[in-house]
């Protein structure tokens, strides 16, 4: 008897002795017995977050004097002549979106891996 | 456009997208459940039980895959390391042999002739060869993968393999004979 065939016979063999079983709720059985996924911890964070943010600015503002040096920043960048005003507004624009593409690749990169 | 293992798994990490998750057990779960059948020596309800284990737990360690071999080499290791697991409390629980619990069961299968006797050679082989077979000859993993999910060396699979296709050769050898004389027969 020819060696390779019959490998080839006991290989086809054990391939076809293994049919697709359906799958007759199991997937649903499985899925069943998750535990809860993580949003609302995640949402309790963004919560926690926002809320120390909201206490930070509250606190400074009451403790600059109800704010008074916003009033003179926004004061000093009126006298500021308009080629500066330019180029502030430009490299503010630059530095959020360096930020964007940086956040962007992270998270790709986090994603391939 | 059907989505990738490696999109439906960042959907998980991402998300925890159990809808993704879902689509993952749907692709592997006749696999995994065969090869546990198989393993088990066809008993069908241990065999999805460890299963549904094998999933629970992949969910459960998602973030460990690190995508250095495919999902279901990774998943097929899981599925190992459950029955492992099962034997081994069932032994020391009881004091069931792997051995003698074959002695017990017949396998089940529908179909008589051929595939029935293919199955009952299957059970015959002694673990690790019937095992490095499964995986091998009936999944399709490469003897590296095999090693990898059988966390053994890489030789000693490829002579489980060896031997366990010597032994069912062996046992089969009538079958064989006939199926090549009649493939012959056709050719003709």
């Amino acid at each position: 008897m020819n060696q390779a065939n019959q490998e080839d016979w006991l290989d086809r063999q054990l391939r076809e002795a293994a049919p697709y079983i359906d799958d007759e709720g199991f997937t649903a059985r499985v899925l069943q017995q998750l535990p809860a996924p993580h949003r609302s911890r995640r949402s309790l964070r963004s919560a926690i977050l926002l809320g120390v943010t909201l206490l930070a600015s509250v606190l400074a503002y009451l403790l600059s004097d109800g704010g008074r040096f916003l009033v003179v920043a926004a004061t000093r960048l009126t006298t500021l002549p308009t080629l500066w005003l330019l180029v502030l507004a430009l490299s503010s624009g630059i530095l959020v979106m360096a930020g964007g593409v940086i956040a962007a690749i992270s998270k790709a990169r986090e994603l391939q891996s | 456009m059907e989505l990738t293992d490696g999109d439906l798994i960042a959907r998980v990490l991402v998300d925890d997208d159990q809808h993704a998750f879902g689509e993952l057990v749907r692709r592997h779960q006749s696999s995994v459940r065969g090869l546990l059948r198989q393993l088990t020596r066809t008993d069908v309800a241990l065999a999805d039980d460890l299963a549904q284990n094998t999933f629970l737990r992949a969910y459960k360690n998602i973030r460990s895959f690190r995508g250095e071999s495919r999902f279901s080499t990774w998943l097929y290791r899981i599925a190992y390391n459950c029955f492992r697991e099962d034997a081994r409390r069932r032994k020391e629980l009881v004091g069931i042999d792997e051995e003698q619990l074959q002695a017990q069961r017949d396998p089940q299968v529908a179909d008589p002739g051929l595939r029935h006797d293919l199955m009952h050679a299957l059970s015959l082989l002694p673990l690790n060869e019937r095992s490095a077979v499964l995986l091998c000859c009936q999944n399709g993993l490469s003897h590296e993968e095999a090693a990898r999910v059988l966390d053994i060396p890489l030789g000693t699979v490829k002579t489980n393999v060896l031997r366990g296709r010597e032994k069912l050769k062996r046992t089969l050898a009538a079958w064989g004979t006939e199926l090549i004389r009649v493939e012959a027969m056709k050719r003709i």
